[in-house]
């Protein structure tokens, strides 16, 4: 495992079974995934498609079938792994009696931090998510969107390298969404490493660097953001100050057709548009599809 | 007081203990590690499956012996304010309120009003702190689940032996405050419930002896007290104007006077003698028959209850109780023997006498024998004797020890000659370092002694009662811990309520632990399970031995390898009603060390047996599922 791989899967597989070992649903079909060091990685695939599976196996929080899931280099079930990651779940499951305060503390009991250090941290996270002014308060009497803070900050209570965020800005407001993902950029010029699931697209277009789509546990794409959104069968041309041969004789050309010569390029689709050709193109023709790795550049 | 199973002392039980404790933890873990790589082979073949169960033993060794202090205490405040806010609270508000309304349903004139409260106040608490556990312990890790609240605790570094030991102690350290809190309040309720004076009038009195005309003075007087809880007293003053209210209700008062102008006030004391704790010195029981053989046990009077074997009266039959460490230290002021008889009668005779029988005390190297004392057995109540360090028995003769020609023990008597009939010291004559014999003889012809080993004792000091009242707390919170220590092991792979009937199911099959063990070690009529179901079948009696052949080989065969199965499966039921010592506070016999010793132990051996599988099970299982 190259050393700027943080998260590695090989071939997993996780299928659910009953009490009686009967199969269920195969949650997750043969997943070869890698998330690089100092990257915002995003999961993205409708319900059922094996997103937050893929993150509970990272985490340790399921098993696998078979196959493999390696975080910094270690086995997902060894919980040494958890000092240098921090996960925010999908619901913010947090203890409801506890305080801001209190819930801050008591995550960072949970790690090698003094006294002095939890408390430092504590003030600053509770800061950064901006509940200073409810810190004393019982979670139960959170807003579903302080909630969210406060399940950010305990996540990142041990400064952790990795972090995995399940749905991060369900619950929030807009303004509080257009935070959250500003709270990602900035954790990323820190340095860490981030993977998340969502199900909205403009979160994941708007911060992610790579994404890969899943769809009913199969991998059905992968690769850069910027990357997947081009059209490569279309050609776009953007051009100014060409020799005027050349200009003419593209011009030529265009003015055939009756048009005008503003650029040259490669136009892009949205995030929505390449996800739902995806998820088209799964129903139109099920199985497992290849995914074309030169488009990772 | 019925002491059903013979407590043996520490250093003898420390000796098998352990092992025990051993044996049943490999067995249990032989059996765990095959089924488990069972499992795991069925489910990914043989490869994965015994290399996934080689890792989870091996990642075990650490998660078990590198547990983190501070993050095992996060998660035992965690458990602590969890509890809380469940409102634990209002269990200790209902005991409260139990108290208050006590006294609406305690009857204080009862005929001995401290094993009432004692039995009223230790019951309440044990009861109350024992489901609010049970709820607690069984509830907690599958709500943590169902709330998805143990993702965020899991994903931090936080082994699951940490999450179960946090849990664990979390509960206790909660159920220790709430014990200690209801205990101290408890103690308050008994001593003030019971405390109580008397007046004693003038008028009521009259002289002891009839001859002496009333109101004379200067002479012993005797009459009645006042009623209070329920009750009144004998008054018995000498001629100072001093002396006694007579025992009543198990508790006696000192009286004093004073003399006030022409008027004898009398000073009533607080009552004694009701709260205390013995410290019983027992002995060993052995019988001898009519002819004062030595036998295995008394006579069969045909009672269902074989916890007493029977003296015949008018013969040699006798109770011998061989006692160690009857020394001048211990027994400054010589002995005080105390013993409860039951008594058979064949026929009525005088039933307000009781029977007459007689204690002999015998120095065991010497055979040098006495006759200490000749009684009439009091029924239903603690008879207590007082010997003088000085004995100037009726009798003294020597009982020697000799085998007859069928090599059995039979003790001869053997006149002294000289001064037979001169004054023993207690310890220089009748004790050999230390050993004493009590030989116990029924004298009424006819009739019959029933004893027990416990019955008769030696009284060798009082410890204090209110120690003895927080041992019997003790028992309580043992108790406790095994409900904890089930119900948290339990939830770790059940449901919250499957979790708590597994825990009282464990509890309740703890009371046939020692017909299993029995059953597992032989000891039953009928044999093993599979013999017995033949005999059920073909109705034959469980005394006659089966006909020889295969049928009989191969089910006794079977219930070979059953019975050792079975000796495991009762080992790991808890002996829950073992650690009840609520009837010795009650009937005012000290806890001893070795009582607690062997229980602490025997909880600690629970505890951390409970804890490592607890610990498998949460690591083996899926928390997101």
């Amino acid at each position: 495992m190259p050393d700027d791989v943080i998260i590695e899967t090989r071939n997993l597989t996780k299928v659910y079974r009953d009490f009686w070992g009967r199969q269920k649903v195969r949650a997750l079909k043969a997943l070869d995934l890698e998330v690089r060091r100092g990257e915002i990685f995003g999961l993205l695939g409708p319900n059922g498609s094996g997103k937050t599976t893929t993150i509970k196996l990272i985490l340790g929080l399921l098993f696998p079938t078979s196959g493999q899931v390696l975080c910094f280099g270690r086995d997902a079930t060894d919980v040494a792994k958890n000092e240098r990651i921090g996960y925010l779940p999908e619901e913010s499951y947090l203890y409801k009696f506890l305080s801001a305060e209190e819930t801050l503390d008591f995550y960072g009991r949970l790690f090698r931090m003094s006294r002095r250090l939890r408390r430092q941290r504590t003030a600053e996270l509770i800061s950064l998510v901006g509940l200073a002014g409810a810190k004393k308060r019982q979670l139960r009497e959170y807003s579903k969107g302080m909630t969210r803070r406060i399940g950010l900050a305990q996540a990142l209570i041990n400064d952790p390298e990795l972090i995995l965020l399940d749905e991060p800005t369900t619950g929030l407001d807009p303004l509080g969404i257009r935070d959250m993902k500003q709270m990602i950029l900035d954790l990323r010029e820190r340095g860490k490493t981030i993977v998340m699931c969502s199900h909205r697209l403009d979160d994941v277009e708007d911060v992610c660097d790579r994404i890969a789509i899943l769809y009913e546990g199969e991998l059905k794409e992968l690769g850069r953001v910027d990357s997947l959104l081009k059209v490569r069968d279309v050609t776009e041309f953007q051009a100014r100050g060409l020799s005027d041969t050349a200009r003419q004789a593209v011009g030529q050309c265009i003015e055939r057709e009756g048009g005008e010569v503003v650029s040259v390029g490669n136009p892009t689709t949205t995030l929505e548009r390449l996800f739902l050709d995806i998820i088209a193109e799964s129903e139109a023709h099920p199985g497992r599809r290849v995914v074309r790795r030169e488009r990772d550049a | 007081m019925v002491v059903e199973t013979q407590l043996i002392p520490f250093h003898q039980w420390i000796a098998q203990g352990p092992l025990v404790w051993l044996a049943v933890v490999a067995a249990l873990v032989v059996v765990g590690v095959f089924f488990s790589a069972l499992v795991a082979v069925v489910r990914h073949g043989p490869a994965v499956g015994l290399e996934l169960t080689g890792r989870v033993l091996g990642s075990s060794v650490g998660d078990l012996f590198c547990m983190s202090p501070r993050r095992v205490w996060a998660l035992t405040r965690l458990a602590i304010k969890d509890s809380l806010r469940r409102r634990v609270v209002v269990v200790f508000v209902v005991f409260l309120l139990l108290l208050l309304f006590a006294g609406w349903f305690l009857d204080p004139s009862s005929d001995h009003p401290l094993r009432l409260y004692i039995g009223f106040v230790l019951t309440a608490t044990s009861y109350l702190v024992l489901l609010l556990m049970l709820f607690l312990s069984a509830l907690s890790l599958p709500t943590d689940l169902k709330n998805k609240t143990l993702h965020t605790v899991v994903t931090k570094p936080v082994r699951p032996s940490e999450i179960v030991l946090g849990r664990m102690l979390g509960f206790v350290l909660l159920g220790t405050m709430l014990l200690v809190l209801m205990g101290a309040i408890s103690y308050v309720f008994v001593i003030r419930g019971l405390a109580h004076t008397h007046e004693v009038v003038p008028g009521n009195l009259v002289p002891a002896n009839s001859d002496e005309p009333a109101g004379t003075e200067g002479v012993p007087l005797r009459g009645k007290s006042t009623r209070a809880n329920g009750h009144r007293h004998d008054v018995a003053l000498d001629r100072t104007g001093r002396g006694r209210l007579e025992m009543t209700q198990d508790h006696f008062h000192r009286v004093t006077s004073q003399q006030q102008g022409d008027r004898t006030v009398y000073h009533v004391g607080s009552p004694e003698g009701m709260q205390v704790a013995r410290v019983p010195l027992y002995g060993k029981l052995r019988f001898m028959d009519s002819q004062r053989h030595e036998a295995d046990r008394g006579t069969n009077v045909g009672d269902e209850w074989a916890y007493r074997s029977y003296l015949q009266g008018g013969s040699l039959a006798a109770g011998v109780w061989s006692f160690d460490g009857v020394t001048p230290q211990t027994f400054p002021s010589g002995l005080q023997l105390e013993m409860t008889l039951g008594v058979f009668r064949t026929y009525k005779g005088d039933i307000e006498q009781g029977v007459a029988g007689v204690l002999l005390l015998r120095n065991p190297k010497t055979g040098l024998t006495v006759e200490a004392k000749v009684f009439k057995s009091r029924e239903f109540s603690t008879d207590v004797h007082r010997l003088p360090r000085k004995l100037t028995p009726m009798t003294a003769y020597r009982l020697k020890e000799e085998k007859d020609s069928d090599g059995r023990v039979k003790y001869v008597r053997e006149e002294l000659a000289g001064n037979a009939k001169g004054q023993y010291d207690l310890f220089d004559d009748l004790t050999d370092d230390g050993h004493l014999e009590v030989w116990l003889q029924c004298l009424d012809p006819d009739q019959y002694f029933g004893v027990a080993q416990p019955d008769l004792y030696l009284r060798a000091r009082n410890a204090s009662f209110a120690l003895n009242f927080a041992k019997g707390y003790f028992g309580i919170w043992m108790q406790m811990v095994l409900v904890i220590c089930f119900g948290v092991m339990f939830s770790t792979f059940l449901s919250g309520p499957v979790a708590m009937i597994a825990t009282v199911g464990m509890l309740v099959g703890g009371i046939f632990r020692g017909f299993m063990i029995e059953l597992a070690l032989g000891k039953t009529w009928g044999g093993g399970p599979v013999e017995s179901f033949i005999r059920i079948l073909t109705q034959d009696n469980v005394v006659s031995d089966l006909p020889e052949g295969i049928r009989t080989t191969v089910a006794q065969t079977v219930d070979a390898v059953l019975q050792r199965g079975l000796w495991v499966v009762a080992r790991i039921l808890p002996p829950f009603g073992d650690f009840d010592c609520a009837d010795y506070v009650a009937y005012g016999f000290n806890v001893s060390g070795s009582w607690i010793g062997e229980r602490g132990l025997t909880t600690l051996g629970f505890a951390v047996a409970l804890f490592v599988v607890g610990y498998f099970f949460l690591k083996t299982r899926e928390v997101a599922r």
